[in-house]
């Protein structure tokens, strides 16, 4: 197992909490919960070792593309770099649902 | 209307079966993901954990009527009962006992999708499955409590005997139910008892239409989201009952006098055989002459009863009817029978005629006592593990371990101070099913006395360690740890007794053990307290050895208004 955090400075605050996934095989979960702050903080906890570089890359191009400010908890039990850009796109959508 | 689709629940993850089973009104979480109590062991072990530790707790009502649903996220690892989840199952059904006493009719459903306890968190889920357990028996008085096995991993281990123990047990084709899955029983019999890759042989044996068609579910449906709600709702409002199977011990035990182990019964033989019992079957009681090993389960079974007459009816489980002091007592202890009719409980495992047996023996107790002195239930403990094979899990060992459960259980709520004392091994299901039920267990300290969930060797295969991973863990978790003062930290014992010959008794090793015995049935007397709480109050439950299951409970409780 392996943690990393990676921080991102953001503007826009979520509407609401999200939760989405499970830690199973192959999938990931995501917490968002909103936060009154101008930056994003994403902690992740990984089942997978040695890939950090791949993480920051897959983080870092999502919140450059997502402005959004909010704590981000992920929990990962093997997850491919894409199945974790669908849980995020996801987890985003759910935050703003009315 | 025409119903063209269906929405199968199977399919669903565990969050969405509760969200599909509740109304969507009023529909609320307890202990969400976003309370963030997960499991406090796992990452030491270099797992990671989940946020709600794969067990979702939801209030609501289910077609207006008050409900609570519990049910377990499978892909979470196996759906392992650990702390945090055992506690949050726990300390649901026991508020949900607290509303139904205070005339708050609640109605729970449990929604299975588990391998039992989680090996990473071993003795905590056994002890958590021990409370579930307890809470399901005493429950059942007030409303019914509804077992849905939709499908994927289905109900094994420890959980299964927690289905044993429902009012209702509604099933789908694709759900499975047993006490042993396919992989332990392949790895502790052999291939040829039990082969784990065949898909038909497993669902013959353990599937949903062949547990409905013998006598171990009650209700099959289709895999369908509309489906399960009719169904669970119709056990809700009384349209549909069905007997209590742990209360049905003639009718089982008749059904497993027409079994002949020696040659490999079929699926449909049993579905033939489960019909015939119900015809008051005149098969005679086959049990062996019995040729036994001197283990120390029968050494102190023999040593506490002293003359009193033996009045057991199988080789394997000794009953004898004493007093200790002024206290009446019944003894039982399982102790190995070489010529066991079932060959898969010839070394002193619990099977199925042991199960039933004890279930027997104590209800026997309950009811002779109805009107005096509620005599003590004393179970002596030295059982290396329960039984694995294709016939145990054929004839539902799981129900027979439940039925064990059931009548201790249900004679602690009786009144009967139950202890247990434990000389020897107290392992797995076995353990489950004759001696965590007490309120008070008394063990001896000795090298000789192993409390766990499962062989090393399965428990490194199952969660695909090494052995040596095994121990490093172990030192980490001390619920992994197989020795007594490991278990001993974890609160659940009344005393640890020091400096007893365990293998070879004397009559002082007896009279200490008599006096422990009679200490624990005076503070069971004194304190008429008759449910399992005891084990979370404890000194060492309170300092730590409990800690998350105490916290689940108190988070639980606070949210539940």
């Amino acid at each position: 197992m392996e943690s990393f955090l990676f921080t991102y400075p953001a503007r826009k605050s979520i509407d609401r909490p999200a939760h989405v996934g499970v830690v199973g095989s192959g999938d990931l979960e995501i917490i968002l919960e909103p936060n009154d702050q101008s930056t994003t903080e994403v902690s992740i906890r990984t089942h997978v070792t040695g890939h950090k570089a791949t993480w920051e890359a897959v983080i870092q191009r999502f919140f450059e593309q997502h402005d959004i400010a909010a704590n981000v908890k992920i929990n990962d039990f093997g997850a491919t770099p894409g199945m974790v850009a669908m849980r995020l796109a996801q987890a985003v959508e759910v935050s703003s649902y009315d | 209307m025409i119903k063209s689709l269906k929405a199968s629940f199977t399919e669903c993850s565990g969050r969405e079966r509760a969200v599909e089973l509740l109304d969507s009104e009023g529909y609320r979480e307890l202990l969400s993901p976003f309370d963030g109590v997960e499991s406090p062991h796992l990452e030491k072990q270099g797992i990671v954990p989940q946020s709600d530790d794969g067990v979702i707790v939801a209030k609501g009502t289910i077609n207006g009527h008050s409900a609570v649903v519990i049910s377990i996220e499978g892909k979470f690892q196996g759906g392992g009962i650990g702390e945090v989840s055992g506690a949050k199952i726990a300390g649901t059904l026991e508020q949900v006992l607290a509303d139904c006493e205070a005339g708050r009719k609640t109605f729970p459903v449990l929604i299975y999708d588990t391998g039992g306890v989680r090996l990473q968190e071993a003795n905590y889920g056994l002890l958590s499955i021990a409370e579930i357990s307890a809470a399901i028996v005493a429950l059942r008085r007030h409303v019914p409590v509804i077992g849905v096995i939709p499908g994927k991993i289905g109900a094994f281990g420890g959980m299964s005997i927690t289905a044993g123990l429902c009012s209702a047990v509604i099933m789908t084709k694709e759900g499975r139910l047993g006490l042993n899955g396919p992989e332990v029983i392949e790895q502790e019999a052999g291939i040829r008892e039990f082969d784990s890759e065949d898909r038909q042989l497993i669902w013959g044996t353990i599937g949903g239409e062949q547990r409905t068609a013998t006598g171990f579910a009650d209700l099959l449906i289709e895999d369908d989201t509309e489906a399960v709600k009719e169904a669970v709702t119709s056990v809700i409002n009384g349209d549909k009952t069905f007997p209590q199977r742990t209360e049905q011990v003639k009718r089982y035990n008749d059904f497993l006098r027409l079994v002949e182990p020696s040659q490999r019964l079929s699926f449909k033989d049993v579905r033939e055989l489960w019909k015939q019992s119900e015809n008051n079957s005149t098969a005679a009681n086959r049990t062996s002459d019995g040729t036994l090993s001197n283990g120390r389960g029968l050494i102190w079974f023999n040593m506490l009863r002293g003359v009193a007459e033996e009045i057991g009816d199988l080789p394997s489980v000794r009953v004898s009817d004493s007093s200790i002091g002024e206290s009446k007592v019944r003894y039982i202890a399982v102790v190995p029978d070489g010529n066991n009719y079932f060959p898969r409980a010839r070394n002193g495992e619990l099977g199925l005629l042991e199960g039933w047996s004890i279930a027997k023996h104590i209800r026997e107790a309950i009811e002779e006592d109805r009107e005096g002195e509620k005599r003590a239930i004393i179970a002596i403990v030295d059982v290396p593990s329960q039984a694995y094979g294709y016939h145990e899990e054929l004839l539902g060992i799981h129900q027979a371990c439940a039925a064990a459960v059931d009548a201790y259980a249900s004679a602690r709520l009786a009144g009967h101070p139950v202890i247990s004392f434990i000389p020897g091994n107290a392992i797995s299901g076995a353990f489950l099913s004759h001696g965590m039920q007490s309120n008070r267990i008394i063990a001896l300290n000795d090298p000789g006395v192993n409390v766990h969930v499962m062989s090393k060797q399965s428990a490194a295969r199952i969660t695909q360690r090494s052995l040596e991973e095994l121990e490093i863990a172990s030192k980490k978790v001390p619920a992994m740890a197989y020795d007594v003062n490991s278990f001993e930290k974890l609160g659940a014992l009344y005393s640890l007794v020091d400096e007893i010959e365990a293998d070879a008794p004397g009559n002082k090793d007896r009279e200490l053990i008599y006096q422990e015995i009679s200490r624990a049935i005076e503070d069971v007397r004194d304190r008429s307290v008759n449910d399992l709480s005891n084990r979370l109050t404890s000194d060492l439950a309170t300092e730590g050895g409990r800690a998350a299951s105490i916290l689940v409970r108190e988070k639980l409780f606070a949210q539940w208004k």
